[in-house]
């Protein structure tokens, strides 16, 4: 599969990470055949259960070593593959523009997008990609042909981090929109308040979908390490504050930790895949991590 | 609270230097763009009451650490009420010293003045003054101090024997302040509060007060005060001396008395005779607070009829009440000239003069007329008796030297009277008394109608008057008839004795002759104050100013006892033995400084009512200065709030846990 010389596409990470299949953690009702286990019955190899036969079964179906053996008719079913629909969700609001450490949060979250994407096209799977801000700022809806793929890398270049954070209203819009179960991708820093996201993680569940979040963090904005006065100017174009970092830095921690504990149980209560991640975290082993934390819940074939 | 260097309190400025930094700091901000606003925005609002207040109480605290070692740096003096009374500098300080005997008084080791000089030159180093003036007791005179140290060294600042008097040295400071224009004045006076020192009941008091008053200048008093009265003091004077021979040899009699304030148990006190270098010890029981030793007799060597001597006693709490100089001289008779031409008045006067109360001492008369007057010796006279016109000329002048050394003269109203007048008075006329008038009013309590020492008064009063002569001019009514006729009359001197009698001892005039108990004792009063005053030996009083100007001719006394340390200008101050040409001298005490008590509280008040005054009360064994410096104070509050500071800054632990949880919570590690 080719593709274009992307800054956020690096080919041997890739080439590294293509060995790890990317799997659902629950059936996915794909339109084609695929890798990935479908709620419906189908002809894999992998068996799944008998049951009895029942008038207008196919008869080609029917195990004959059990009726040798029990003299009743059952017919052998086994499961069915299909392809996984990825949605991906890529924050775009102005707080992604944020980076201690020389890459910012949109470009550590293009790597980690841009990566799925290339995972699930090159095992056949369709993926689509949603940019959200103050709204849905780009929607592509999932396709499985490579052509497609360059255009995600398109919108994931394109992409500029501006305005500010209605993650809760894309999410509930993404929930309704996606018609069938599909693999949801979160790639954002999150800053709505939790109790806003536990809605959107369940309408989500609730649409069958499987949600991966990863929760981007930048160290500098959970240490807040600040020895001088500094003038806070929000990316998301609200007021500017300023502050002492020695007077508020407890606090500041106190509420990023409230804010921490808050959204673990969030999660927890909404079973979703979720992965903190901070930009000093290679992006490759974040990956690893996620890929193999799947494949393990689900079963290589 | 007063500071070393004033000056450096100027960089009490720099206390707002935590706040120029905090607003520098803060205008050195540093921009970033931030993404988790939300969290700040949360912090912010918890950022409210108490960890506010931690902000200013940090700020605060700097600032304090800073404003202690601004004061560290200016040393500031901690003296307790003495740091707002005395604040600020005063243009000149005047010390008004006590040198009189009482201030000798010790507790501690150290006397009143020794600890009040120690005290005033530590405390007044202290301050800031244009000019350290110091009037003591002895001379009354503004010495100008190069600073207050100089008290402890100068040696006009040292004991004396002569009596305080507080008014005269407040009118010497008053009279310093006007001539100088000392501008704002610090008056620091030091003293025991000796009633005797203070006279509180003198007039003076009340000039004083409105004079201050009315100093355009403003004017502060400083009361520093020894009040506390010195435990077992037992203080010796001579009462009484007479020399008189004794055939070939002599005797001394002495009369003593041991006293002691507050009284206390029996004690026997050793009292040790010194008398050119032979001593003798008498041990006299001291029981309640006097003891008087009456006609203790000592023995002398026939040819040394003329010498001095001290009576002192064990060194106790007050050493200058311990002994007592004494000078004698029975070498030469109490001699009275009887002028008179009127042989009835003559006779009784030169009995009268010439027989002395006790047989061992001679007494010589002798009688001139008038016309003899002239050419008498009048150098040899103690007492004069004349019964004649009031002198004139020549002997006028003689008479009049006389009594400026210290001779008595009695006149008597002649029969012829003259207009000329002398010592300020003169005779007018003769009169009648009538039937029944007698001398109603007299002074029993001094001078030649004195009552007598056990209580008893003269019988002034049974006199029998018959003929008297009026006098004219000022003079002080020792006796007088029912009517306000004076009788005896004590002219104006400064010195000497000049009385006027108007009547006389004939027997047509009245029975004075006849009844002669109340003439005879005034003629042996008279006799006595005279040949005390013209004899060789004399006991004096120290004082520093005399009307005899005894302190200008004390320069050229020699000393034979007392202190080492008295400066030769000050003789007629110290307790001593001195030869002034071929006069021995005993100077001793005022008798007040022995019996007179402690003015009270209240009356001290009194007497600066109206006047800017504190009273400082110090104890002499206390060796503590008046003033302390404060830097240590100071600079252990300085560390204290640096210490808060410190406290408030350490960042909080559950700050510190916070990051970390937040960490930890954060990527599962």
């Amino acid at each position: 599969m080719k593709t274009a010389a992307r800054p956020f596409l690096d080919p041997s990470v890739l080439a590294r990470l293509a060995g790890i299949p990317l799997f659902a953690r629950q059936p996915m009702q794909g339109s084609v055949s695929g890798r990935h286990e479908s709620p419906h019955r189908g002809s894999s190899v992998e068996f799944a259960e008998y049951r009895e036969y029942v008038p207008g079964d196919d008869l080609r179906r029917m195990d004959w070593r059990a009726y040798g053996r029990s003299e009743r008719y059952y017919i052998k079913e086994f499961e069915a593959d299909t392809n996984l629909r990825c949605c991906l969700v890529l924050d775009t609001s102005g707080s992604m523009d944020f980076g201690s450490r020389g890459a910012t949060k949109i470009e550590y979250g293009r790597r980690l997008a841009a990566a799925i994407a290339y995972l699930a096209v090159l095992q056949g799977d369709a993926v689509g990609l949603t940019c959200v801000a103050g709204g849905v700022v780009r929607n592509i809806p999932p396709r499985r042909n490579p052509a497609h793929l360059s255009a995600v890398f398109d919108v994931l270049e394109a992409a500029r981090p501006r305005g500010p954070t209605q993650l809760p209203t894309a999410l509930h819009e993404l929930a309704e929109t996606v018609r069938q179960r599909a693999l949801v991708v979160i790639v954002s820093d999150l800053f709505v308040d939790p109790d806003e996201l536990q809605p959107c993680f369940e309408h989500l569940r609730f649409r069958k979908h499987d949600v991966a979040v990863f929760h981007l963090l930048d160290p500098q904005e959970l240490d807040f390490d600040f020895r001088r006065p500094m003038r806070f100017v929000d990316l998301e174009g609200g007021a500017s504050i300023f502050a002492e970092p020695n007077v508020i830095a407890a606090r500041y921690l106190e509420a990023v930790r409230l804010y921490l504990e808050r959204l673990r149980q969030i999660v927890l209560e909404s079973a979703i895949d979720y992965h903190r991640v901070s930009l000093a975290d290679n992006y490759e082993q974040v990956l690893g991590r996620f890929l193999t934390g799947r494949a393990g819940k689900r079963g290589v074939r | 609270m007063t500071f070393l260097y004033p000056a450096l309190l100027a960089g009490l400025v720099l206390t707002a230097l935590p706040i120029v930094i905090h607003l520098i700091n803060q205008l050195r901000y540093r921009t970033i763009r931030w993404g988790a606003m939300m969290f700040l925005l949360q912090a912010n609002r918890m950022s409210r009451g108490l960890a506010r207040l931690r902000q200013w109480l940090i700020l605060l605290m700097r600032m304090l650490a800073i404003a202690c070692l601004v004061l560290v740096v200016s040393r500031p003096l901690g003296m307790g009420v003495l740091g707002w009374l005395t604040a600020g500098h005063a243009d000149t300080t005047i010390i008004l010293l006590d040198r009189s005997p009482s201030m000798l008084a010790s507790s501690g080791g150290r006397s009143k003045l020794a600890a009040s000089r120690r005290q005033l030159a530590e405390t007044l180093g202290r301050f800031s003054s244009s000019r350290w003036v110091l009037i003591e007791s002895g001379t009354l005179k503004p010495h100008e101090l190069e600073s207050p140290a100089a008290l402890e060294q100068l040696p006009e600042a040292g004991p004396t024997s002569a009596a305080t008097d507080l008014p005269s040295m407040l009118a010497a400071a008053r009279n310093y302040i006007v001539a100088n224009q000392a501008g704002r004045t610090e008056v620091w006076i030091c003293s025991d509060l000796h009633s005797n020192d203070w006279a509180s009941e003198d007039a003076r008091w009340n000039e004083l007060r409105s004079s201050f008053a009315g100093l355009p200048q403003p004017v502060r008093f400083h009361l520093l005060a020894y009040a506390e009265p010195p435990g077992g003091d037992v203080a010796v004077r001579v009462s009484d001396l007479r020399a008189r021979r004794q055939g070939e040899s002599a005797e001394l009699v002495v009369s003593l008395r041991l006293s002691r304030q507050g009284g206390g148990d029996p004690v026997s006190v050793p009292v040790q005779f010194d008398i050119g270098g032979a001593r003798s010890t008498l041990n006299v029981e001291l029981v309640g607070t006097s003891v008087e030793v009456r006609e203790h007799r000592i023995g002398l060597d026939g040819r040394h009829l003329r010498g001095w001597g001290r009576v002192s006693i064990p060194a106790d709490a007050n050493l200058a009440d311990n002994e007592f100089y004494f000078t004698f001289d029975a070498s030469q008779s109490p001699h009275t000239v009887v002028v008179s031409d009127e042989r009835e008045v003559a006779e009784p006067l030169q009995l009268m003069a010439s027989i002395g109360p006790d047989p061992n001492e001679p007494r010589t008369a002798d009688v001139v007329s008038l016309q003899q007057s002239g050419d008498v010796e009048w150098a040899k006279a103690a007492l004069v008796l004349w019964q004649a016109p009031l002198p004139e000329g020549q002997v006028a002048r003689q008479l009049t030297e006389l009594v400026d050394r210290g001779g008595e003269v009695i006149f008597f109203p002649p029969r012829q009277i003259s207009d000329e007048p002398a010592f300020g008075l003169r005779w007018k006329s003769w009169s009648p008394v009538p039937d029944g008038a007698v001398i109603d009013r007299w002074r029993g309590d001094e001078g030649l109608l004195a009552d007598t020492q056990s209580g008893m008064p003269l019988p002034v009063g049974k006199l029998d008057l018959k003929n008297i002569c009026s006098l004219v001019g000022e003079a002080t009514p020792l006796a007088t008839l029912k009517g306000g006729d004076p009788i005896v009359a004590r002219a104006e001197m400064a010195h000497g004795g000049v009385y006027f009698w108007a009547t006389t001892p004939a027997p047509q005039d009245s029975n004075l002759g006849n009844e002669g108990v109340v003439l005879y004792v005034a003629i042996q009063r008279a006799l006595a104050a005279g040949s005390a005053a013209l004899g060789h030996a004399r006991q004096l009083v120290a004082a520093g100013f005399t009307a005899d100007g005894r302190e200008e001719r004390a320069a050229k006394w020699q000393k034979l006892a007392g202190s080492d340390s008295a400066l030769s200008s000050e003789y007629a101050l110290q307790a001593g033995a001195y030869l002034d040409g071929d006069l021995l001298l005993a100077v001793n005490r005022p008798e007040e400084e022995d019996t007179a008590g402690m003015l009270v509280d209240e009356k001290v008040s009194q007497l600066f009512e109206g006047l800017d005054f504190t009273r400082i009360d110090q104890v002499a064994s206390r060796d503590r200065s008046l003033v302390e410096e404060l830097w240590r104070p100071c600079l252990i509050a300085m560390l204290i709030v640096l210490l808060a500071e410190a406290v408030l800054c350490l960042p909080r632990p559950a700050a510190e846990n916070a990051r970390e949880r937040s960490r930890g919570f954060a990527f599962g590690r």
